[in-house]
């Protein structure tokens, strides 16, 4: 997978990009806040349908377009897939309504047909390792199943459209939930929600479970070359609904059991999405006094476990124990395993993207990561010094400098 | 606005600015579009909207605007009353009638499901339709809300609280594009949709 060419319009501190890419690495330098990370930020953009470094849409119209009156941004790419041209275009404009309030209209493009946000799935596919990536370990869990999301939206369209629904229907009954509690509202009409959040919140984890049996699987085999065998790593699935645990047994915080249920084949969907409904049930009341719902997806986590064959079976949760260089390798390995599980699911190597990864890494891991740059059919690396790659590397890159939202031949 | 204008004006524009669809600039070219008028334009309007608020009301049988009451189709012996076609507003009356294929009876809803927009099933007219399920000689009941997820997810309440019923309930068939309006469909849409109406 390559993407060709990239346009960028009034994109974060860009006025204007028009950049030819070639299929071989980039190597973009350059001070920091010159634009290095918002030219990744904007090709995943096209791949996921929004951004890992905005918390809204909005942060992404450069200001200057804002205060002349010119609320509008735009990315657009071309990229070949399969031998195949595709063109992917996302649009970002603000509207002022009578009121005063403002409105982000998005319009998503694909070979010029407007599409919805789903849409994307299988289209653009990319890693993105930027310094933030650690949190993905140290930080809050919505940061974890954002990760999930992004990775899983980009190859599946299902289930990026289970996402979809499911956050719709979660939003429906949470206002019913306090219609009942403030207004006496008849708590009948939570049903038509709950059965949607059921049949969509068992895709989702179904979906998320054998991504996650993948990414750990692979991360394995990464991490031990990371570490030269010195550490084993396990990211361990916690969905907030486990219908294989007893009625009793079954946890508010997801408690992990030996057999999940997600991958039980002896329970079939049907049965999954039925008890999964009678659990949503069960919780009425005590949800209708928090006025939430308090089980599902949105209440997924995920554990990064570590362990030392040479100190015995002691496992360590990373998130909460490990050293922040522990936490910095285990989040690389996880990113290189979703490199190769996207590889396996969509027969294509996903664009890899690293914003100044390099810097903070030993000989071994640096080794070890360009190895996996000349891998893929197409990367962008960022530095602030290009000095930092090896000159064998350098001289293969096409290097590039990034300075003022400007980008030329270095 | 200016204190130049008069309050009569100024009045009309914000009035006219509540409408759905009309923001203040469209309202103030009305408003001066009818004040430039030469014809009786602004007192035929004036009259027009009178007689839509004083003479208009709710069907007491089927919720459908009317000035009769009961309105034109609840009235008429030669429909089918045992047939309840239920469907979102009005207009969707309207575009089932013109299609000139139904000739059951309507119970209209003024709405949908939409919890996060502050509607909830006690600000539609389901309990006059359990009731009226109850008490009539009801055969079927067709729902008939949009293919959109609020559509769908109020034709599952209405399920609910109807199936203990001892009645034949029915779907709109899928003739209709998801996410679609049955307000803007086609007569021949529209025909197929009803066809098709599957048991749910
Ligand atoms: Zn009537």
């Amino acid at each position: 997978m390559l993407i060709r060419y990239l346009s960028l319009t009034n994109f974060r501190n860009y006025a204007r990009l028009e950049l030819t890419l070639p299929d071989r690495p980039v190597l973009l330098y350059g001070g920091n806040a010159q634009g290095k990370t918002s030219l990744l930020e904007a090709i995943f953009l096209l791949a996921a349908g929004s951004s890992p470094l905005a918390s809204s849409d909005r942060e992404l119209i450069r200001w200057q377009a804002e205060a002349d009156g010119l609320p509008y941004a735009r990315v657009w790419a071309e990229l070949e897939r399969d031998g195949r041209r595709m063109e992917l275009d996302i649009a970002l404009e603000k509207h002022t309504l009578s009121n005063g309030h403002t409105r982000l209209q998005k319009t998503i493009r694909v070979n010029r047909a407007q599409r919805r946000q789903s849409d994307l799935s299988g289209k653009l596919n990319v890693v993105l390792f930027t310094p933030q990536s650690v949190d993905l370990v140290s930080g809050a869990p919505a940061g974890r199943r954002r990760y999930m999301d992004d990775a899983l939206c980009q190859v599946h369209a299902a289930y990026s459209e289970a996402l979809e629904r499911y956050a719709k229907a979660l939003r429906q009954r949470n206002a019913v939930l306090r219609h009942v509690r403030d207004e006496g509202g008849n708590p009948a009409q939570l049903a038509p929600f709950e059965g949607t959040l059921a049949h969509n919140g068992v895709i989702i984890a179904r979906q998320r479970h054998s991504f996650l049996d993948a990414l750990s699987r692979h991360a394995r085999a990464v991490h031990e070359k990371l570490t030269g065998n010195d550490e084993w790593l396990r990211l361990d699935y916690l969905p907030s609904f486990d219908a294989a645990a007893p009625p009793a047994s079954r946890n508010e915080m997801g408690i992990r059991l030996d057999e999940e249920w997600t991958s039980r084949s002896d329970v079939g969907l049907e049965d999954l999405v039925e008890a999964y409904r009678q659990a949503l049930v069960a919780r009425r009341p005590r949800e209708i006094a928090r006025g939430m719902t308090t089980l599902g997806p949105h209440r997924d986590e995920i554990h990064f476990i570590a362990s030392s064959p040479t100190l015995g079976t002691h496992e360590v949760d990373l998130g909460t124990y490990g050293s922040r260089g522990q936490q910095r390798t285990a989040v690389l390995s996880v990113k290189l395993a979703e490199l190769q599980w996207m590889r396996e699911e969509t027969n294509e190597t996903p664009v890899l993207l690293l914003d100044e990864v390099l810097a903070e890494l030993d000989r071994r891991r640096r080794a070890y990561l360009q190895e996996q740059v000349n891998s893929v059919e197409q990367a962008i690396l960022t530095a602030t010094d290009p000095e930092m790659f090896n000159a064998g590397f350098v001289e293969r890159a096409t290097t590039l400098e990034v300075k003022g939202g400007i980008v030329q031949s270095g | 606005m200016s204190s130049s204008i008069p309050p009569s004006v100024t009045t009309l524009i914000e009035e006219l600015s509540e409408l759905p669809g009309i923001g203040r600039k469209t309202a103030a070219r009305l408003t001066y579009f009818l004040l430039r008028g030469r014809s009786d334009l602004a007192l035929r309007l004036a009259q027009a909207l009178q007689d839509l608020s004083e003479r208009t009301r709710f069907c007491s049988i089927c919720y459908n605007i009317t000035e009769a009451d009961p309105c034109p189709v609840c009235a008429d012996q030669a429909r089918d009353h045992a047939t309840i076609c239920v469907v979102e507003g009005p207009l969707d009356v309207l575009a089932i009638e013109q299609a000139d294929v139904y000739r059951g009876v309507y119970h209209v809803l003024h709405g949908v499901l939409a919890p996060s927009q502050g509607i909830f099933a006690e600000d539609l007219r389901i309990s006059e339709l359990t009731a009226r399920a109850r008490e009539g000689e009801v055969e079927e009941i067709i729902l008939a809300t949009n293919p959109t997820s609020e559509g769908d997810w109020t034709a599952s309440y209405l399920l609910s609280r109807l199936e203990s019923l001892n009645m034949r309930i029915t779907r709109l068939g899928r003739g209709l594009p998801m996410g679609g309006d049955l307000e803007y469909a086609d007569a021949v849409t529209l025909t197929r949709a009803l066809e098709r109406r599957e048991q749910v």
